[in-house]
């Protein structure tokens, strides 16, 4: 595997992103709605000088957790089949590189162009709210701006993969949007419902939720707001309380498994898939 | 050895330091009797301790007043109390008080009190149990002192300050942390004003203390604020309840109180801002709640059920998680949130203010479903921030039936907080925020300057084609006996249809070979199996490399050009060619080489959309060309082209056969065959049903072309007639004449006809009809 190839490629797939619309509507939406949002959590609460980035990035999970799963899915899961469905892909896979180099060449450029539309909303949204004088919890900030990235790289993974699995855009936008219902709703909705019908336990609830990386991402820097997960009950102070130092680690752990295993997945398919 | 001066010059000095410290402290300790000289005071007298450190425990029996200079230590032996008063009206002003025992037991405290008007002030508090203990002691003042408690689990702490029927005390301006509790129980009419308390359990618990007053504490970081129970007539003013975060982890617990009055307190960053649970107590009790601000707290005010009469106004409510949270099932009622026509401030309110009075138009109300099933369902709150927590409300606003009761309305909302100042300490600067969106902005940017300008991987311009020194064949000579591609028995299937069996294939340098057979006959598959494109049986080696073991080795020996001519439409022509040249490691000179080559030098500045499809066939010889590749693959050679550009693109490949290249390649086209190919691979429904030279494959095949043929109409069915007695298959269609020839005599139908006396007007040539000729099914195996 050469890493001037996975270069080549990754190159070319952020050019094509500069190049697409997706680049522009979600760097401009992100970073309208991460202002809009840092706006809101400041407009009433100025006064006490209490709020600042702690109670931004309260509002700010929420945006993520909605729209950059949508990001990174709705990017990664055509990115082979659309490539497969034009022919492209075949023309690329005849020239002398391998499958992974075409690959990871592909995830490193959409992470590229993903990471950096992230980081221009997340760069504007911080210049503004600095400009307004709010500055507590720069320290949470960034730990809000890493996990989004990580966020994005997982969502990416498992975007890939869905590309791998599929053969045209169309069935893979529809797969992409399906996952991405059950990340942020479904899941929820059903662990919900179980928690109230069966009476899970509160261990179990908490490592349920550690399934869904938009639960890990959320609580992740709710922590880092806190230096602990009290604020979400029972279930956090367990979580505190059973893992303490240790659960920053449980939490980058479980997203760096998020981008790591559909990765692994998404290789093991691509090397065995019939490009035609 | 050269350190060994320095090393006996420190050890000198730290020597002489521990010796001059030892010496004082003995000095001062002997040269004056603490003890003693309390037990020979009268009433009264003032004695003035100086410096040094006194052994405990210290027993006051005399109403005196001991003032110490500074640094005086008073240390226990780690047992029991360090300094006992039994005397009243004691002062104790300027001490360090070190080293209690550990008992709870025995409430091992810095300073026990048993007197009443007893006044500690200005101590210094260190590894203490409890700190300052008044037992009866009425009429005391707790002032100034810093207590810091024992390094123990909170459980196994004693109390900073505990107040045990002692009445009308004060304490003030006293700093407690690490301790347990401070405690004041039993007393009456106390004032509690500007204490600090941090890191305890409870910074203040207060039982059975009527008429107390609370003003100017500072309740920080500790697992409840203040629970205060059974009292009456209670006054909070200027008191900050900040991050207490325990397990109950309130601001304020009010435990069956009665005529609480709160104003201008800040409630910010608890679990719980206010917790109410029967208070007020008695049914004749009103409390009031002024100008406080419940701010960024997981629940802003939490009431049991039954809780009445309490009256909110003028209150900030901002970024409570939950504003309002009624704890088990049943509803608040009787509690008032207007006065005077005035409400509260609340953040999360939607309405308007069309009068511009200040106060909003439509009612504030806290009604959440979300909220609901959190407060019956604590567990719940796991997903709180969750997109789920919005669908949860949005269902509970679109479906009235899921709708919950309304905790609180207030009437008269303001739409501007209450500007009430409250000091917050220093805010940290402004540069790390700015510094650190900067960074990010910068980042971004230059990866998109990256991605713009291709710094990420930019060939060599000086770089010519790879040195092919693995590929044995990279200049290879015409004709030579070694194959450069070699396919053995490769086989590949689609579920139960067979695509291509038993495959094989040598294709030597300089040798042209085309696959040829009807649409569905496995060329197309067969050469992407080669490709390494189709996961297949049988093997396949390319200039003596595995195109699956080693495909990159393999595949930069092959220039391939696809059927369907798919590129990236929007990119330039030469954009395109720079991008497969990098691919390749070639350096950009040869993009303008290949475009020369193959006739699209005028045309590199378009963009491949804008490409005519003969000129995309060019563009696709010209990217398989580019690394100057012993062997070229091209599906459909000739598909996209016209007349004219087939001619040319025929030429080009001959000449780049005749430089000693392989070729395999698929045409329909007999008349592309007999010019380029050497030989020719008949292929029916996946098989190579025959092999023969390009001059006989017509021939060999049975191969037939048909003529269409426009006569006049009212001599069409004569003209079908006399062709059939020539022998031709023919017939009527529509207006014209069909008839079958061999592809070399396709002349002699007009010649019949001619003879015939029947005039044809127009005809033309359709295309060799090779499925009849190959007599296989689509769906079979051969036949």
């Amino acid at each position: 595997m050469s890493l001037r190839t996975i270069l080549i490629i990754a190159h070319k797939e952020l050019r094509d992103a500069l190049r697409n619309r997706w680049f522009v509507f979600y760097t401009v939406a992100f970073s309208v709605l991460a202002m809009a949002m840092a706006y809101l959590s400041l407009a009433g609460s100025g006064m006490q000088g209490l709020a600042g980035f702690g109670r931004t990035t309260a509002g700010l999970v929420n945006l993520v957790i909605l729209l950059v799963p949508l990001m990174g899915l709705s990017i990664a899961a055509p990115s082979l089949s659309g490539e497969q469905e034009q022919g492209t892909l075949a023309y690329l896979l005849a020239q002398p590189i391998t499958r992974f180099e075409a690959l990871f060449g592909k995830y490193l450029g959409l992470s590229t162009s993903l990471t950096a539309a992230l980081a221009i909303g997340f760069g504007i949204c911080g210049l503004g709210i600095a400009a307004n004088g709010d500055t507590a919890g720069v320290g949470v900030y960034l730990t809000l701006v890493v996990m989004t990235f990580a966020l994005g790289l997982a969502m990416l993974s498992v975007g890939i993969l869905i590309s791998t699995l599929t053969r045209k855009a169309s069935p893979a936008i529809g797969m992409a949007i399906v996952v991405w219902l059950c990340l942020t709703l479904f899941s929820d909705l059903g662990l919900m419902g179980s928690a109230l019908a069966f009476k899970l336990r509160i261990q179990d609830l908490f490592g349920l939720a550690l399934i869904n990386p938009l639960q890990v991402f959320k609580m992740s820097v709710l922590h880092s707001m806190n230096a602990s997960l009290d604020v979400l009950g029972p279930a956090g102070i367990y979580a505190t309380q059973a893992y303490g130092r240790w659960l920053s680690a449980l939490f980058i752990g479980s997203i760096l498994g998020w981008i790591i295993l559909p990765l692994v997945l998404a290789s093991l398919t691509f090397s065995r898939k019939s490009v035609s | 050895m050269r350190c060994r001066p320095s090393i006996w010059i420190w050890g000198a000095f730290i020597a002489i330091v521990g010796v001059v410290d030892l010496c004082a402290s003995r000095v001062d300790a002997g040269s004056f009797n603490l003890q003693e000289a309390v037990d020979t005071a009268g009433p009264g007298d003032r004695i003035s301790v100086p410096a040094g450190a006194y052994p405990g425990p210290l027993l006051i029996n005399q109403s005196v007043e001991l003032i110490a200079e500074p640094g005086t230590i008073i240390q226990g032996d780690g047992k029991g109390d360090v300094v006992q008063i039994h005397a009243p009206d004691v002062t104790l002003r300027g001490f360090i008080i070190r080293s209690t025992g550990k008992s709870l037991d025995r409430e091992n405290a810095g300073i026990t009190v048993l007197a009443p008007r007893v006044t500690i002030e200005d101590n210094v508090f260190e590894d203490v149990l409890f700190g300052v203990y008044l037992k009866k002691a009425h009429d005391s003042v707790i002032r100034n002192n810093r207590i810091g408690g024992k390094d123990l689990p909170v459980a196994r702490r004693g109390d900073g300050i505990r107040l045990w029927y002692s009445p009308n005390s004060v304490v003030e301006n006293n700093t407690v942390s690490n301790s347990r509790d401070v405690v004041i129980w039993f007393s009456n009419n106390t004032t509690i004003r500007d204490n600090t308390v941090t890191h305890g359990r409870y910074g203040l618990h207060f039982m059975y203390c009527d008429d107390t007053v609370l003003i100017g504490n500072h309740l920080e970081d500790n697992s409840v604020g203040a629970f205060l129970m059974y009292s009456r007539r209670l006054v909070l003013e200027d008191n900050r309840f900040i991050r207490n975060h325990g397990p109950s982890g309130y601001g304020v617990g009010l435990k069956e109180v009665d005529g609480v009055e709160a104003e201008d307190n800040l409630f910010a960053g608890n679990r719980v801002g206010i917790y109410f649970d029967n208070s007020p107590a008695s049914v004749d009790m009103v409390q009031h709640f002024t100008r406080n601000v419940v701010a960024y707290n997981d629940i802003g005010l939490a009431f049991m059920p039954s809780i009445e009469r309490n009256v909110f106004t003028d209150n900030n409510l901002i970024d409570n998680v939950e504003q309002v949270g009624v704890l088990g099932s049943g509803q608040l009622k009787n509690n008032q949130f207007v006065v005077d026509g005035r409400g509260n401030y609340w953040s999360d309110y939607t309405g308007f203010d069309l009068n511009g009075d200040g106060i909003g138009d439509i009612s504030y109300k806290a009604q959440s479903l979300f909220e609901n099933l959190m407060d019956r369902e604590p567990k719940l709150r796991l997903f709180l921030f969750s997109p789920v927590q919005q669908a949860v409300e949005l269902a509970a606003k679109a479906v009235p039936t899921f709708r919950p009761p309304v905790k609180i309305t207030d009437e008269a909302p303001l739409m501007q907080p209450v500007p009430i100042f409250i000091e917050t300490g220093s805010e940290p600067p402004v540069w790390p925020t700015a510094t650190a969106s900067l960074v990010l902005l910068l980042s971004a940017s230059g990866l998109l300057m990256c991605g713009m300008t291709g710094t990420l991987a930019r060939p060599s311009a000086a770089a010519g084609p790879t040195p092919m020194t693995e590929q044995p064949h990279s200049n290879p000579s015409k004709r030579t006996s070694e194959p450069i591609l070699m396919a053995g028995r490769i086989t590949k299937r689609f579920g139960r249809l067979t695509a291509v069996k038993d495959f094989d294939l040598d294709l030597r340098p300089g040798e042209a070979i085309a696959l040829w057979g009807p649409n569905g006959a496995g060329k197309t598959t067969a050469m992407r199996c080669m490709l390494g494109l189709i996961r297949c049986r049988g093997t396949v080696t390319i200039n003596g490399f595995d195109v699956r073991k080693r495909p990159k080795h393999a595949k930069r020996c092959v220039g391939y050009v696809p059927q369907e001519l798919a590129f990236y439409d929007d990119w330039r022509a030469k954009e395109l060619l720079g991008f497969f040249a990098k691919i390749k490691r070639v350096g950009r000179d040869r993009v303008s080489a290949v475009l020369d080559e193959v006739g699209l030098a005028e045309h590199a500045s378009k963009r491949v959309g804008e490409l005519s499809g003969g000129m995309k066939q060019r563009l696709a010889l010209a990217a398989a060309l580019l690394a100057d590749p012993p062997i070229l693959m091209l599906d459909e050679l000739t598909a996209n082209l016209d007349a004219a550009a087939r001619d040319s693109f025929l030429g080009l490949l001959c000449r780049q056969r005749d430089l000693g290249k392989a070729i395999l390649f698929t045409s329909h086209r007999l008349r592309e065959i007999e010019a380029l190919a050497d030989g020719v691979l008949v292929m029916a429904c996946g098989e190579v049903v025959s092999t023969c030279e390009p001059r006989k494959l017509a021939e060999a095949l049975g191969l037939k072309s048909s003529l269409r043929l426009w006569i006049d109409p009212d001599r069409l069915n004569e003209a079908v007639q006399q062709l059939r007695t020539e022998g031709y298959d023919a017939d009527r269609n529509g207006q014209t004449v069909r008839v079958k020839v061999r592809p070399d005599e396709k002349g002699k139908p007009l010649e019949a006809l001619s003879a015939a006396g029947i005039a044809v007007r127009d005809f033309e040539v359709d295309s060799n009809d090779s499925k009849s000729a190959t007599g296989c099914s689509e769906h079979g195996g051969a036949q």
